[in-house]
């Protein structure tokens, strides 16, 4: 309900803002979803909306893929702790736009260089996580394993990998919201298609009007994301988990 | 009595992060028969768990002998540390499919030992929505439900309040008699040493001290003021012993006499 309330009152604050500067530079809520309906009806959001979503998709995998191992070898291991801390930071610390043109300049334009960039970009932060969450693994219970003469695998499957999933859970979550605005970008300089192509294309226009349709859109989507997809499967994965009531 | 636990000559040092290095365990022997319950009482920072960690196979860096016979070990914690995503039922699945126990046996060991410990209504609760003394029964459990030969124990009631402490050391008493395994018990309490143990060895300072056969009869009842006696006796002989203690190694020493003070003091309000 409160939820409900905040995001009326978002859009009544963003009415209200919109009359401060001429609406073509500015539109309202009203003129802004009319031209995403607009959109939605001449049926041309379709293609770039699923083009942006599957290199999202891509790109979120890979950024596991890259991410969670490291991560796991640096909370295991001092030695390569040491080692790749500083690697982390710096993959960190380069922008996402480097890391976009070296993969179209190196890959080509295609969309293996665009979902490359995407993961690299976003893979450090969730090494971040996952290591992080290693460090903080209960090592009383695989002491414990141990002594019921667990065997190794049974130990990173039954003990550790239970322990460590809440972690991965959530740098799926948050690697979700920085990956959608590296693809953006990624498809605003090298793809001839989807959402951040479309945002570069009305902004040379200067149609402010499709810019926000286009932001407005991709949000929804994205929330729609968290709501029916991730949520209940945190729900279900973590349901032995006691109720804070606070 | 053939034994089951031999120990001979066992040294474990610590490296401290200093260089300097410690000796926790100093040229230990011990003997263990088989069915024996035997209690290793002394203060914390003495080597108890060290020990038992060195008999349990955690700890595979010492010198001297240790050899452990008799079928598998079990190993109480302090803390029962249960997987907090599996109900008890799934905890114990998990100690029986480590173990490599036979499935088909699963489900007859199961239901045995959580009656024993009064824990058969409680079979899909997690751990979180059990006391702590239910969750400690349900460590025994799934201690016993994968068929140890030699049960070892490391102040596995220490964190208990004492009316549920009192009741799961019976229990403990009961299902020893039944299944009459080797039980090794370490514990800083010694009215719970008293109560349970055939015999009893002091430890202090990385070595035993003392060594003390418990001479009240089985069946044994809580408030037997014989316990009460011979413990009294026992703190009142070791308590001097580790006072005199040659090698204070560090500042837990000192405090441990206090706390086995604090122990008396707690016994003489029952």
């Amino acid at each position: 309900m409160l939820k409900l309330i905040s995001l009326v009152m978002a859009v009544i604050v963003w009415g209200l803002l919109s009359l401060t500067l001429p609406h073509e530079i500015f539109p309202g809520p009203i003129e802004t979803t009319r031209t995403l309906w607009g959109d939605i009806a001449g049926g041309e959001v379709w293609t770039d909306l699923v083009m942006t979503l599957l290199r999202v998709a891509g790109g979120l995998v890979l950024a596991l893929i890259l991410g969670v191992p490291v991560g796991v070898v640096m909370g295991l291991n001092r030695r390569a702790e040491a080692v790749l801390d500083v690697w982390v930071m710096i993959g960190l610390t380069v922008p996402s736009l480097c890391y976009a043109i070296m993969a179209f300049i190196w890959f080509g334009l295609n969309e293996g260089a665009a979902i490359v960039a995407i993961a690299v970009t976003a893979a450090p932060s969730i090494t971040i996580n996952i290591w992080e969450g290693v460090k903080n693994v209960d090592t009383k219970l695989v002491a414990m394993a141990r002594v019921f003469e667990a065997s190794r695998p049974a130990i990173v499957r039954r003990v550790l990998l239970p322990q460590i999933l809440p972690y991965i859970m959530a740098s799926a979550r948050f690697g979700l919201g920085i990956i959608w605005k590296i693809t953006v970008l990624v498809e605003l300089i090298g793809r001839p298609n989807g959402v951040g192509f479309k945002l570069f294309y009305w902004y040379q226009l200067a149609d402010m009007r499709q810019v926000l349709a286009w932001t407005l859109l991709f949000t929804i989507i994205m929330l729609l994301i968290e709501v029916l997809i991730l949520k209940p499967i945190e729900r279900r994965v973590f349901a032995w988990r006691p109720q804070v009531a606070v | 009595m053939n034994s089951v636990i031999e120990v001979a000559a066992l040294r474990k040092t610590f490296k401290g992060h200093d260089g300097t290095s410690r000796a926790v365990l100093k040229n230990l022997d011990l003997t263990v028969g088989a069915g024996e319950f035997l209690c290793i009482l002394g203060p914390s920072g003495c080597g108890k768990s060290t020990l038992l960690n060195v008999l349990a196979g955690l700890d595979k860096v010492y010198e001297g002998r240790a050899s452990v016979s008799g079928g598998r070990v079990g190993y109480l914690f302090q803390e029962p540390r249960l997987l907090p995503w599996l109900t008890a039922n799934g905890n114990l699945d998990f100690a029986l499919a480590s173990c490599k126990v036979p499935t088909s046996r699963w489900s007859e060991l199961k239901s045995r030992y959580l009656a024993m410990a009064g824990l058969s209504e409680f079979r899909d609760y997690y751990p979180h929505q059990i006391s702590g003394g239910m969750a400690q029964r349900l460590a025994l459990v799934r201690a016993l439900c994968v068929e140890p030969g030699i049960l070892l124990m490391d102040e596995p009631f220490s964190g208990l309040d004492e009316i549920t402490a009192r009741r799961i050391r019976s229990d403990l008493l009961a299902i020893w008699r039944e299944t009459r395994k080797t039980i090794v018990f370490v514990t800083h309490n010694a009215y719970e040493a008293c109560f349970l143990a055939d015999r009893i060895l002091v430890m202090s300072g990385g070595a035993f001290q003392h060594e003390m056969r418990v001479p009240i009869a089985r069946p044994r009842s809580y408030d037997d003021p014989a316990i009460f006696t011979f413990s009294r006796d026992v703190i009142k002989a070791f308590g001097d012993e580790i006072e005199r203690d040659p090698v204070p190694s560090a500042a837990t020493e000192s405090g441990s006499v206090n706390n086995l003070d604090r122990h008396t003091a707690a016994r003489m309000n029952i």
